[in-house]
């Protein structure tokens, strides 16, 4: 039983980064019907930035060598200014990569070429300024806090995953009662229901891509100070394997749907968690193996809509 | 004078969520006859045909072709057997040549026969142009070139004069006319335009709210107290 | 600046890009090509360093040993398209991109925890077929020519028209009596198939094979090949994939901007040139 509910904790608060990496993913599918592959080269932007707020130092062998910020902020405020600015990288992607296409209405395939175009030139400016090596997030950030909080009966979970999970649960409960609730989060739905009926009902279909843009990033930039703060930076790249899982876990919820993405996230982190040690290198393979099965048995996934072609 | 229907519908339903699209529709088509099918937007006309080609199984009810139910089987093995249709929004190959749109239809490298049957729709100068690229209402005679072109006895033509001018509806009931008289094709066609289905059609059906409420003859059709209130609203004299 | 080993990187490129032109030709966006490159050289590395049997007398192996592997990796390649490609082609564009990524990714996966396979570390030492590149750039080369052979007489059958058709409007396709099922099945086939001999020649060529060779940034490098070339005929791919693998070893005096210019490019080029290097209808001008 306790082992049982260590799984649990462990899973969850994994599931939970995962979650928020595929709500940044859905917000764009449900917008525009593509996937942004540069998301994981934004969640990467994101851990870096946070790292750089903290006040961490460059490393030496980027071209910013040696630079640190005059001053370091604390985690509550590093943490929405680095997602903050990787929504504004993630406004530029949609400039660059997106946009011009979006005009023309060219054919879905050509934004997974140009968003990886994106995320190819962001990682390795990444890897220009700040160098290929890792970096783990300054030590005492949590102040007093203990590194390992015991909840009794054997059970333990790490401060970090605690914060980790309810920082994501927060994100997540404010980001549904936006989207239900606002006049912007209403309108960014109808968008995604059906983008000429909501340009007919005077909403600015542009302005709504945007905005899932941005929300996306910040998700996206979020996502990865967390998870930098969790199991530190290991480099330029260590944003693409999240990219990829974050893809498995959103085709398993349902492409657009932001409840399924969340039900993803638990559903992989906690298999990953299940995964006994003495095959922990096949870890990597559970959020496909799971998305594939779910994909043959019920292609729209687990909470997601079945289309149906009109003739 | 008593022959074996071409193709027989038998008390055919189909329902979508809450939405009874067709309900209990039956109806024969004859050997060699041009039928119409007629009624408001909605009726349910383009499920039927749906259902005939195999892109809709029905809820329930029985499709069968010469004697042998058909229902439920997919288009491309429904198309072998004889049974060719064109769309209400245009669906060609619009990246592909007129010649290839045909020869695909054809499931050969056949270029002649494709010519003969782009010259039979007027578009013997148009062979290489990719089909997108054709003017509106050229595009409409190279949908019903390429149904010809996979050697159909069953043609099902879906708003076929939808956005042609006077001229070209024209040419088109010619066509359709030349089609059964010459190429002894039967022919079920869906269309709008009421008095052009007077002049080219043997035998009109009519649809409403997925029910069939009137079969025979234009002029039988014409005077049906069903189908006036249909199409003009209750209390219409 | 083109020696030779960068001359058979290219010809490479230009295989595996028609691996991913193929499907692409039926509509169907697949991204499993490095999945069954990896199968191919696997067998070939299996086989060339664990059977003694095939190693041959001579100071070179023996080119019947690597027919030999091309054959039995075609096989098994080709058998496991045949298996995963009738559930697979049922799922629709994005998810079918994804369903193959997934696919990609456990493969990795599987190889990297095998002993068996080497593991990380990976199978080393494969033998030598050719005592140099000029001999790899020979196989490719004629690897390549009869890939573009077979592309372009599939393109003129009935066969080749249908994939197109299929890309165009797979629905229409099938109401007009093509079996779209079996025809996606064999471009899916196909794809395969070409992977699976480009990764043969490539464990040797690259003389040790490892569980990197399935990944992802490969799967999407193909594809970038394909839309940058473009994707209407076999012409469009080849130049792709020969120009794109050789831009980051030309750029290498930029040095470490040159990814940095590799990512301008792919992103710049839907952008700029949205039907690729070779629209149609270049290849096959207007006949008389």
């Amino acid at each position: 039983m306790e082992v049982l509910a260590q799984l649990l904790i462990n899973g969850l608060s994994v599931g939970a980064v995962y979650a928020l990496f595929a709500l940044g993913y859905t917000l764009v599918f449900s917008v525009l019907g593509v996937i942004n592959f540069a998301h994981g080269a934004l969640f990467t932007l994101g851990a870096y930035l946070t790292y750089l707020l903290l006040g961490g130092a460059v490393g030496s062998n980027g071209a910013l060598a040696g630079l640190q910020l005059p001053l370091a902020l604390p985690l509550w405020a590093a943490l929405p200014l680095a997602g903050l600015g990787t929504a504004a990288a993630s406004l530029v992607v949609e400039a660059v990569a997106f946009r011009p296409l979006r005009r023309r209405g060219a054919e879905p395939l050509l934004y997974l070429i140009t968003s990886l175009g994106a995320g190819v030139i962001l990682v390795n400016l990444i890897q220009l300024l700040m160098g290929a090596e890792a970096y783990a997030l300054p030590g005492q950030l949590l102040g007093a806090l203990p590194a390992v909080l015991a909840l009794g009966d054997g059970l333990q979970i790490r401060t970090v995953q605690l914060l980790l999970l309810l920082v994501a649960a927060l994100v997540m409960l404010l980001l549904s009662l936006w989207l239900n609730r606002s006049r912007a989060g209403k309108a960014l739905q109808a968008v995604a229901e059906d983008a000429t009926t909501a340009r007919l009902l005077g909403i600015n279909s542009g302005a709504m891509v945007q905005l899932a843009f941005a929300l996306a990033g910040f998700l996206a930039g979020l996502a990865g100070g967390l998870v930098a703060l969790s199991v530190s930076i290991a480099g330029p790249y260590f944003g693409i394997s999240y990219g990829l899982k974050g893809l498995g876990v959103l085709v398993l919820g349902g492409l657009g749907s932001v409840p399924g993405a969340v039900l993803g996230g638990l559903i992989v982190g906690i298999a990953e968690a299940c995964v006994p040690g003495n095959l922990s290198g096949y870890k990597d393979a559970v959020a496909f193996a799971f998305l594939f099965v779910v994909l043959l048995l019920r292609p729209q996934g687990l909470l997601g809509r079945r289309l149906v072609e009109k003739v | 004078m008593t022959t074996a229907a071409l193709l027989e519908l038998d008390q055919v339903s189909r329902r979508f969520g809450g939405l009874q699209a067709l309900d209990g529709v039956s109806l024969e088509v004859q050997q060699g006859e041009i039928l119409g099918l007629i009624g408001p937007n909605g009726a349910g006309k383009t499920t039927l045909f749906n259902v005939i080609t195999g892109l809709t199984a029905p809820s329930s009810g029985s499709v069968r072709w010469r004697g042998k139910a058909i229902e439920g089987q997919r288009p491309d093995l429904l198309c072998r057997l004889g049974l060719a249709r064109t769309f209400q929004n245009l669906r060609l190959f619009r990246q592909l040549s007129c010649l290839d749109n045909l020869q695909v239809a054809m499931g050969r490298n056949d270029r002649r026969g494709a010519l003969e049957l782009l010259a039979l729709v007027q578009l013997q100068g148009r062979a290489e142009a990719a089909a997108g690229s054709l003017a509106y209402g050229d595009q409409r005679r190279l949908e019903i070139a390429r149904a010809l072109a996979t050697g159909p006895q069953l043609l099902l033509l879906d708003e076929p004069a939808a956005g042609l001018n006077p001229v070209e509806k024209q040419a088109l009931r010619e066509l359709v006319q030349l089609l059964r008289d010459q190429f002894q094709l039967t022919v079920l066609i869906i269309e709008h335009h009421v008095p052009l289905m007077m002049q080219l059609c043997d035998r009109l059906a009519v649809l409403n709210f997925g029910r069939r409420i009137a079969l025979g003859s234009p002029e039988q059709v014409r005077r049906d107290p069903l189908v006036i209130e249909a199409y003009l609203g209750k209390g219409a004299p | 600046m083109l020696d030779v080993s960068l001359l058979v990187q290219m010809l490479l490129g230009a295989l595996l890009a028609l691996a991913v032109y193929l499907p692409l030709r039926a509509g169907q966006l697949s991204l499993a090509t490095p999945g069954f490159y990896a199968i191919g050289g696997t067998v070939a590395a299996l086989l060339s360093t664990r059977a003694p049997a095939l190693a041959g007398d001579g100071e070179l192996y023996p080119l019947s040993s690597v027919l030999l592997e091309l054959l039995l990796a075609l096989l098994l390649a080709g058998a496991l398209a045949l298996v995963i490609g009738g559930p697979v082609l049922r799922l629709q564009g994005i998810y079918l991109a994804i369903a193959t990524i997934a696919l990609v990714e456990i493969l990795r996966v599987l190889l990297l925890n095998s002993s068996w396979f080497g593991g990380a570390v990976g199978i080393f030492a494969i033998p030598q077929p050719f005592d140099g590149p000029e001999g790899y750039l020979g196989a490719y080369g004629l690897l390549l020519a009869l890939v573009c052979w077979g592309c372009h007489w599939l393109e003129q059958q009935p066969l080749g028209r249908a994939m197109a058709a299929i890309r165009d409007d797979e629905l229409a396709a099938r109401c007009m009596g093509v079996d779209t099922d079996r025809v996606k099945l064999l471009a899916f086939l196909f794809s395969a198939l070409v992977a699976a001999a480009a990764g043969v020649l490539a464990a040797h060529y690259f003389n040790s094979w490892n569980a990197r060779q399935a990944s992802f940034d490969a799967s999407i490098t193909s594809l970038a090949f394909v839309v940058l070339g473009g994707s209407r005929t076999w012409l469009g791919p080849v130049l792709g994939g020969l120009l794109l693998t050789a831009l980051p070893e030309l750029l290498r005096p930029v040095g470490d901007l040159r990814l940095i210019v590799f990512g301008l490019v792919i992103l710049l080029g839907p952008v700029l040139i949205p039907q690729g290097l070779i629209p149609r209808g270049l290849i096959n001008p207007k006949r008389p």
